[in-house]
């Protein structure tokens, strides 16, 4: 399974600068930015700036309203790494190293209006109730859909697609169908699949690791690193962005609806 | 460079640059020197030779090495780790305790871990990391907050946690040595000497990550050997155990050396022999239990600490083959010591030295008077405060029998007053709750360092009278790789470089020594001669020691430079 970045909806070029500010976030020290204050942008004119902010800034992730997709529902109110203001201003300011929360290129003010905007629309927000049965989706998970071949929750699991501890909070009941049904629709950059043809021996395939001019990496499908340098590949095929299998193929629609609640329920992150 | 590169590339199966062999076995581990293209540990194999059989690189072709890939750090700490290879794919560690894994051929990540410590964290000497120890499928790390962490190696994906210590009692802990996996067990040491605490060393459980053994380097009540230390100084004697270790197969023992006793410099409040500070130890690997121990430095008050990587090697002394344990230690002195019994054979001076006139038949130094550190600061004691060697690794070549040590050989400052000095930044009240009976005070600021005085800084101190600058003038210390016969203790040749050095050196089958200096030139030496054959400006400070490896059938060499990890190939 592969629950994550859409090629759909975003030009490429916002699509490449969420993944440098995520790289930015991976592997510089947090800022640890002292908010100015206490926020005087709390108006319904910085709201509705915040909203137009929000939009460049979040939708992509949290959906255009804040109802959540690739990122967390900003509507129910409920926020893992605080709610005071200061603390929203903090994760939106930094990001949230080691999570796919990267630091967000905005002034401070510009960040104090969304912060502004965030906390309207979580001010009466529900959490999602998915209609199927969980206790059997995690059947599905474990036998049928065979899902822990590849995937992760916590440490056990495989490790050919993301780890699923917390993807319940991270993605909404439709972006967690769609990832069944339409796995190619939206795959996460570190595992996203491709297919290495050698100018001698067999094609490997498996998800990119690592790629510069000369050279790329890979997970191959039996987990095991591998590299290679592209002089000696006849071809690259990246036609198949995702290793997973479409569901809609292996389980019934009520299947997929237990699965969903199953994922749907799995809140904790490691 | 590049053709040839592809070249032999082009030799590999179906063009897979890595194919890497998991899991390492512990069998893998005893025999490490059958595998020469790969570094399945700290110091290369259980002997601790940093020794490479690879001889791609030779002194006929070493003018030829250049620069092949860095690795950014991104680190503003002192990068001090020394990667780990597999099969093509090199694992290190960044601090704090970041772990990456990379494609040894080109240096580009293919996985990634981020550990997040505390923010304040009670390392005495920067928030390092030394690396990693690998078993089976899995890595193991010590970090700065005091756990042993496993991450499956394919992943990256961390597998468990174990708390060592609560880091922040008695001053403070840390862990920053590199784990030693040994058949079913991760030996992990801990850093804290410089604080009032009590030192141990750990074995944990390779798969579970219980603890399945401590040994306390400081005796306690109803132990041999307690009642070395004066009244309650035992209870905060320090005695870490912050570097890696060696492991004799053939009689299951784990060798590990021991940190300074606490405080550093003055020994006014524990009179005795303070051990087990300043030894190395024998231990059986399974249980534990002491076999023998050695100390080099009785009641130190130099911070002349032993944990020096133990060389493991054989040899004939007085016509009778015997097995042996190689250690150039901190206090100035080369010794060769039975590694079967811990009996003292001989012991020679490799850097100036002042202190000892001799050594009596089981080892025990004949101290001369007027070394001892003193208030006012006494500059004419040799070695310096950081010794004449110090954790950096030694390097034992079998084809030249030779022992190489990248030596300081300085002069410095010991001072002596009645405070302790915490880390920098740190105003707390000393934690004695676990240590009843502690009564010393914390220090004023800019007093002096680890512990009841030290090398002091420049400018005022209410403790001198005439405050005068640590360090001298830079023709006054300097530093140099001294080819130490490691039977006779007889020094083949030195090559002598500008300053006292924080790097280690390996040798390798291509008769070469490499290491780096303080400025940051990168070097290969003749080991037979010591004649410098090739070098390189990095221009940064080299706080490592170099490891050798194969990826692609090609021989590297990598060094962590600065907050860069440098690796070479020949053209």
């Amino acid at each position: 399974m592969a629950f994550g970045n859409s090629n759909r909806i975003r030009p490429r070029s916002v699509r490449r600068s969420l993944s440098l500010a995520a790289c930015a976030a991976f592997f510089t020290p947090v800022l640890l930015t002292q908010p100015p204050g206490p926020s005087s942008f709390d108006t319904p004119e910085s709201r509705e700036q915040g909203r137009s902010l929000f939009q460049t800034h979040c939708a992509y992730c949290h959906g255009a309203r804040g109802e959540g997709g690739r990122g967390v529902d900003l509507t129910t109110g409920v926020y893992r790494h605080g709610g005071s203001d200061a603390e929203l201003y903090a994760t939106i300011r930094n990001g949230i190293p080691g999570t796919e929360m990267p630091t967000v290129r905005a002034t401070n003010d510009e960040v104090w209006k969304m912060v502004s905007f965030v906390k309207s629309i979580g001010a009466g927000g529900v959490v999602e109730s998915a209609p199927g049965d969980r206790v059997a989706g995690k059947a599905v998970y474990d036998g049928k859909g065979k899902c822990a071949a590849c995937h992760s929750i916590g440490a056990e699991g495989g490790i050919l697609g993301p780890n699923l501890a917390g993807v319940g909070r991270r993605r909404n009941l439709a972006y967690l169908r769609e990832s069944l049904v339409t796995p190619e629709a939206d795959v996460p950059v570190l595992y996203r699949a491709i297919q290495v043809m050698p100018k001698t021996g067999p094609p490997v395939r498996g998800i990119r690791l690592n790629e510069d001019d000369l050279s790329i990496q890979l997970r191959d499908s039996q987990n095991n690193l591998r590299s290679f340098f592209k002089e000696e590949l006849k071809e690259i095929r990246r036609d198949k962005p995702s290793l997973m299998p479409a569901y809609g193929d292996v389980l019934n629609a009520q299947e997929l609806e237990n699965l969903v609640a199953y994922l749907s329920s799995l809140r904790e992150t490691l | 460079m590049r053709r040839r590169v592809f070249c032999i590339f082009a030799l590999a199966a179906a063009g897979v640059v890595v194919a890497q062999r998991l899991p390492v076995t512990y069998e893998r581990l005893l025999h490490a020197d059958q595998e020469p293209g790969n570094w399945l540990m700290y110091s290369g194999g259980y002997n601790s030779w940093r020794y490479s059989r690879l001889d791609q690189i030779n002194t006929g072709n070493v003018k030829k090495l250049k620069a092949q890939w860095l690795f950014q750090g991104r680190s503003p700490e002192k990068f001090e780790t020394t990667p780990l290879v597999v099969d093509g794919v090199m694992y290190l560690t960044r601090p704090e305790n970041d772990v990456f894994a990379l494609d040894a051929a080109t240096g580009r990540v293919l996985w990634a871990y981020n550990y997040r410590n505390p923010v304040s964290t009670y390392n005495c000497c920067g928030k390092v990391n030394r690396g990693l120890a690998i078993l089976g499928n899995r890595l193991y790390m010590n970090t700065l907050d005091m756990h042993l962490i496993a991450l499956d190696a394919k992943s990256g994906r961390e597998l468990w946690k174990t708390a060592i210590y609560d880091y922040t009692l008695d001053g403070g802990y840390a862990a920053t040595g590199a784990p030693l996996a040994v058949k079913d067990k991760i030996i992990v040491g801990m850093a804290g000497g410089e604080h009032p605490g009590s030192g141990f060393l750990d074995a944990y459980d390779a798969v579970t990550g219980k603890r399945v053994w401590r040994f306390h380097t400081v005796p306690q009540p109803g132990e041999a050997n307690f009642g070395t230390w004066a009244g309650d100084s035992w209870k905060t004697g320090g005695v870490a155990t912050w570097n890696n270790g060696s492991y004799d197969p053939e009689t299951n023992t784990v060798f590990w050396g021991t940190s300074n006793p606490w405080p550093d410099y003055n020994a006014d409040a524990r009179k005795g022999d303070n051990l087990y500070s300043c030894s190395v130890l024998a231990l059986d690997l399974d249980t534990g239990k002491l076999k023998w121990f050695f100390q080099f430095t009785p009641q130190d008050t130099h911070d002349w600490d032993a944990t020096q990587i133990p060389v493991l090697l054989s040899g004939e002394v007085r016509g009778q083959k015997r097995n042996l344990m190689a250690w150039p230690a901190r206090n100035g002195f080369y010794y060769l010591l039975d590694r079967d019994t811990g009996k003292f054979i001989l012991a020679k001076s490799f850097v100036r030295q002042t202190w000892a006139k001799g050594f009596d038949d089981n080892g025990k130094p004949q101290v001369i008077a007027g070394n001892e550190p003193t208030v006012e600061g006494i500059d004419t004691v040799f070695p310096g405060v950081d010794g004449g060697a110090n954790w950096m690794s030694h390097s034992y070549s079998p084809l030249t029998r030779l022992l190489y040590v990248f030596a300081r050989d300085e002069r410095r400052v010991f001072t002596k007053n009645s405070v302790r000095h915490l880390n920098d930044g740190e105003v707390s009240e000393l934690n004695t709750a676990s240590r009843p009976g502690a009564t010393l005070q914390p220090a004023p600021a800019n007093t002096g360092i680890f512990g009841a005085g030290g090398n002091l800084p420049a400018g005022p101190n209410p403790n001198r009278a005439n405050p005068r600058p640590a360090r001298f003038a830079p023709e006054e210390s300097w530093g140099k790789v001294v080819a130490i016969d490691p039977l006779s203790g007889e020094t083949k040749w030195e090559h002598k470089v500008i300053s006292p050095p924080w790097g280690g050196v390996m040798s390798t089958a291509g008769n070469l020594v490499f290491g780096g200096t303080t400025e940051g030139m990168i070097f290969a030496l003749d080991a037979r001669t010591g004649e410098r054959l090739w070098h390189f400006s990095a221009n940064e400070r080299v706080y490592a020691s170099p490891i050798s490896f194969l990826a692609n059938g090609k021989q590297y060499v990598s060094l962590a430079v600065g907050d860069v990890l440098m690796t070479f190939g020949l053209e």
